[in-house]
This record gives C-alpha cells, sequence and structure tokens, in this order.
C-alpha cells in the first residue's frame, strides 16, 4: 500500500512537471509552426530554419525522457531522429493539458473529501452535516477516479513516447537480426576455437607422454642390462598411467559428462573439488536448469575458476548460482591479485557463448583483486 | 655423432637426451626453442640437428623455418625435422636447394627408437631419411600419376623404400630380394618416371621425392 501511494505521488508530481513542460512545449510548437510557414516552399530556407528548430526539439525531447525516466518509470531509447522528436513535441502538449486535468480534479476531489476539517475555518456553521458527509465521499470518490486517471496518463505517456522515439518495430527487428546474426557468428568462432585448443590438448599433452611412453620401451627392448631394462619398463609403467590421467582431464575439459548424469550441481561440485584452491559453491536453484543454460553455466564457471588458479593466486575462490525471475545468475569470485583481461581469449569466448543465449557476462578485476565474474542467463 | 636437439615438450626432449647418450651419441645442446637452436648451432656446429616444427611462440613452423635457415647457413649440418603430420608443403620446402643431408620424420616415428636412430644417422651422413607416411602421401598425392601407372607392383615398392631415403642394400634386405634385383627395378624405375638418376645416392633419393612432391 505505502509502495503504491509512493508512486502514485511520484507520477502526479510526474504529471504536474509535464503539464508546466506542455506549456513551454505547446509556445515552441507554435513558434516553430511560425517559422516553417513562410519557408515551406524553399527547401534552401527551410533546411536553415529546420536546423535551430530540430535542435530545439531535441533538447525539450531529451528533457522529457528524464521526465519520463525520473518520475514515471519510464524507459526510452535515445535513438531517434530529430524529425521524430519534433513531432513528439508538437503531439506531446496535448497529453500534458491532460495530466494537468486530471490533476486539478484529483485537487478538488482532496479538497472536497477533506472539507470535514477545514470546512468550520470557512463557514460559521454547519447546517447540513449530511451533505456535507455526502460530498466528502464524493471527494474521495472523486480522487479515486484521479488516481486512476493518472495511471492512464502514465500509460498514455508510455504509448505517446514509444510511439514517436522509440525504435520503431521494423528497427527492433533489424536491430535483433544483427544481434543474432553476431552471436550467430560469434559462436562459430568459439566453437573453432575450442575445437584448437582441444586440438593442442591432445596433441601437447596426450600425445607427447605417449611418444615419451613408447620411447621408453624402445629404450628397454634396445637395453643389453637387465636392470637397467627394468628401471625402463617401470618408468613406462608410470608413464602409461600418467598418458591415462590426461587422456581423462582432456575428455572432461571438452565435455563434462556428470553434467548430463548428475546435473549442474553435481558438476560444479567436481569442478571445485578438482580446483588446487579451496572452492565454496552456493547452489541455489530449485529446479534443473535446461540443457544449453546449465552447459554455459558450467563453462563460465569452469573457464573462470580455472583463469582464477592459473593467473591470480587466489587463497579462495566462492561460486554463486541462483534464479530470479526467469534469470540465472552465476558468479565467481576470488580474491587473488585481478588485472584479469575480458578480451582474453578464454573469457572473450565465454562472453560470446553467454551471449548466444541472449545473456550478459560482464568481468569485474581491477589491479590488485578482488575477480567477480557475473554471468546472467536467461532460464524457463 | 654430435646431436643438437630442439623440442619444446620437457618431457619428449629428456627422453631423447637419454636416448642419444644410451646410444653413444653427444647431444651439444637440448633447447626448446628456434632461436635457442640457432644461437646453439651458431655456437658449435653438430653433425645434426634434430628440429620440432611446431614450436613456442606461435607453435606452427618456427622449427622448419630455422631448419632451412640452417640448412643454409651450415651446408654440413644434417636436419632432420619431426612433424606432428605430414605436412606436404613442409616436406617439399626441406627438398628445395642443393644441399642433402635432410629428413622429415612424423614425431611418432621416435616410438620405433631403431628406425629414429638410423634416420639421424643417415641424415648425419649426408644422406636423406623420410618417414614412410611422408612418402607415402607424396605417392597418392603427385601429380604424375599417369607415370606412376606404368610402374609395376614390386618397382613401387622399391619406389616407396628408395624415396625414405634407404641404400639398395637396405631395400634389398628390408624387401628380402637380392641387391641386384633392386638395381635393376630402380633402372626401370629410373627410365619410367623419366627421371636423370644415378650420380650420388642421396641426389638420386632426392630427386624422386621432389618428383613426387611437385
Amino acid at each position: 500500500m505505502r509502495v503504491m501511494a509512493r508512486r502514485v505521488v511520484r507520477c502526479g508530481a510526474g504529471l504536474i512537471l509535464g503539464t508546466a513542460a506542455a506549456a513551454v512545449e505547446l509556445l515552441f510548437a507554435l513558434l516553430a509552426g511560425v517559422a516553417l510557414l513562410p519557408v515551406a516552399a524553399w527547401p534552401r530556407g527551410r533546411r536553415a530554419v529546420l536546423r535551430p528548430v530540430l535542435a530545439g526539439a531535441r533538447i525539450l525531447a531529451e528533457l522529457e525522457r528524464g521526465r519520463l525516466r525520473m518520475w514515471l518509470d519510464l524507459r526510452v531509447t535515445p535513438a531517434y531522429e530529430d524529425v521524430r522528436a519534433l513531432r513528439y513535441v508538437a503531439c506531446h502538449w496535448a497529453l500534458g493539458v491532460l495530466g494537468g486535468v486530471v490533476m486539478l480534479t484529483a485537487a478538488i476531489g482532496l479538497a472536497y473529501g477533506t472539507f470535514g476539517v477545514y470546512g468550520w475555518l470557512l463557514l460559521d456553521g454547519i447546517r447540513n452535516p449530511g451533505s456535507l458527509v455526502l460530498g466528502s465521499l464524493g471527494g474521495f470518490f472523486l480522487v479515486f477516479l484521479t488516481v486512476q486517471g493518472i495511471f492512464g496518463v502514465v500509460g498514455l505517456e508510455g504509448q505517446l513516447a514509444r510511439h514517436f522515439l522509440g525504435p520503431r518495430h521494423q528497427e527492433e527487428l533489424e536491430r535483433r537480426i544483427a544481434e543474432l546474426s553476431a552471436s550467430r557468428a560469434a559462436v562459430v568462432d568459439a566453437v573453432n576455437d575450442e575445437r584448437r585448443r582441444i586440438e593442442r590438448d591432445l596433441h601437447d599433452g596426450v600425445q607427447q607422454r605417449l611418444v615419451a611412453l613408447g620411447m621408453l620401451l624402445g629404450r628397454a627392448r634396445r637395453s643389453q642390462d637387465a636392470d637397467r631394462r627394468d628401471r625402463l619398463l617401470g618408468q613406462a609403467h608410470d608413464e602409461s598411467r600418467r598418458a591415462l590421467d590426461e587422456l581423462r582431464e582432456v575428455a572432461w575439459r571438452i565435455y563434462p559428462t556428470t553434467l548430463d548424469e548428475a546435473g549442474l550441481r553435481a558438476a560444479l561440485e567436481t569442478v571445485a573439488e578438482r580446483a588446487s584452491v579451496p572452492v565454496g559453491v552456493e547452489y541455489e536453484l530449485a529446479e534443473e536448469p535446461e540443457q544449453a543454460v546449465a552447459t554455459v553455466a558450467y563453462f563460465v564457471v569452469c573457464e573462470a575458476v580455472t583463469n582464477a588458479v592459473k593467473h591470480a593466486a587466489p587463497t579462495r575462490i566462492s561460486v554463486a548460482v541462483r534464479a530470479e525471475e526467469k534469470r540465472m545468475y552465476v558468479s565467481v569470485r576470488d580474491d587473488g591479485c585481478g588485472g584479469a583481461n575480458a578480451s582474453g581469449s578464454g573469457l572473450f569466448g565465454l562472453a560470446r557463448r553467454v551471449a548466444a543465449l541472449d545473456g550478459s557476462l560482464s568481468v569485474d578485476s581491477p589491479p590488485g583483486g578482488p575477480t567477480l565474474v557475473a554471468a546472467e542467463l536467461p532460464c524457463g | 655423432m654430435r646431436v643438437i636437439l630442439a623440442e619444446d615438450s620437457t618431457l619428449l626432449r629428456e627422453g631423447l637426451v637419454r636416448l642419444l647418450a644410451e646410444e653413444g651419441h653427444e647431444v651439444l645442446a637440448a633447447v626448446g626453442n628456434a632461436e635457442l637452436l640457432l644461437k646453439a648451432v651458431a655456437e658449435d656446429p653438430p653433425d645434426v640437428v634434430v628440429a620440432d616444427v611446431r614450436m613456442p611462440p606461435t607453435h606452427t613452423d618456427e622449427g622448419l623455418r630455422a631448419a632451412l635457415e640452417i640448412r643454409g647457413r651450415w651446408p654440413g649440418v644434417g636436419v632432420l625435422v619431426l612433424s606432428q603430420y605430414v605436412e606436404k608443403r613442409y616436406a617439399t620446402e626441406l627438398l628445395t636447394g642443393e644441399t642433402e643431408g635432410v629428413g622429415y620424420l612424423l614425431k611418432d616415428r621416435v616410438v620405433q627408437v631403431d628406425e629414429f636412430l638410423d634416420a639421424l644417422e643417415r641424415v648425419a651422413a649426408g644422406r636423406a631419411a623420410f618417414d614412410p607416411e611422408v612418402v607415402r602421401q607424396l605417392l597418392g598425392r603427385t601429380t604424375h600419376t599417369d607415370l606412376l601407372a606404368r610402374l609395376t607392383v614390386r618397382e613401387r615398392d622399391v619406389l616407396a623404400e628408395m624415396a625414405q631415403g634407404h641404400t639398395n642394400a637396405a631395400i634389398a634386405r628390408r624387401l628380402h630380394i637380392s641387391q641386384s634385383a633392386v638395381e635393376k627395378h630402380t633402372n626401370a624405375i629410373f627410365d619410367k618416371l623419366e627421371l636423370t638418376g644415378g650420380e650420388g645416392y642421396s641426389r638420386r633419393v632426392l630427386a624422386v621425392l621432389r618428383y613426387l612432391g611437385s
């Protein structure tokens, strides 16, 4: 109730300001009309007159945008052309006047409603208490109606601003298509980067170990000395175990099967167990997210933890996963030395993966730390 | 032999150093990148250099570049290049120029210790050593298929062995035929492929390889 009342007061104040603005806008619209009339026929002169008119319109539209944002909680993108600003200003004054009328009605209703409080100051005596009560009730009813009126006008304000200043449907579609093309290309790049990394992992890790193992066996076979042969075979045996470990590591890095089998929580706990630094996991999801989201969330945590351990020398890393209103928030915080580069290949690849799901990734890592990698993903 | 090694994987580098020491060779230096390799060769030229193609910083072809430079500046030093997989481009680059004592092996070939050591000795002695896999791919990809089609199955076997850099005696041993039979086959091969062979051993191999690589 208090929140509601506060909102009514704020919107009401916004409407009063809007009425004040309407006076300026009406004046401006009239002057602009008068200035533009004589030059309507001459294109060259029209351009000279249009420039200051459009500049003025933009200033007024920007002021209006500020008012809508601050008082009425309406957000409109600033990317509009000057001509549309002029049209907006030319139409908006009428709405300003309507807002003023609503607020005036509210004041009248309030005056009638509270007449019982101050009425005795104005009248010598109350002869007719029944009509006074009725008048009060009528006043309060008027206040109730004007509250609805305030919201109605706010709704109209929003519609008008969106119609004139907001992106047009076509633009909206084009912007979205551009966004999707970019994120699709980015995903393809990210996938290729990962493939490169996997190839590297296989060649520089597993294959080297296997070659070393083969060499040890080869040396053992050539050895004439039984003791040395045994020693070499022992080394080869150890090396084969290391090669297997390496292979398991690489396979895990390519895709953690735990994610499919036991879900995101289990996969994140495994990441925590495998890290050489203590990692705390706060997992607050009521239900398992869909697979695409879970996979990206997993890789965000995995990459951020790996990066922190590799570059920041932290003493502790904390991972938090929570969901709120169909959005999932993943954050990885470490107390290391900071200075992480968000455009570095790993984090950049992550950002692309997150963007592909219409999410956002932020990296905050001042020199000296701490580092916070946070992702916001739509889910459900 | 006096050897210098360039390999960025510490594991393999150590393994190779041990292997060569056990075989009685002297490892002058074992380094992890091309820059240090060139420095080491300039300080004390060895008989043979073993270099990995992919090395830091870019992991593309630093090792090969260094190998080509060594061949240009110290013609007496044999160069054996180890590659992760067959790159026809690298093989053909190594084959340009007149110098001898080159080799191109797949890294995995190191596991066949005998073959690796044999290849190393051939390269150090100014002959050639090419990986059977490299040769197989060159044979498969060459533009001279029309001429290759003239060869008999046996002649193709001999050609493949020859391209790897084996001597006639070694080919005879490996294919279980007499040395005179090998000589007969090689003459037939040179005739059919319209190659002028015969002048010196390694040159013959290089001629074959260049033919296959073109």
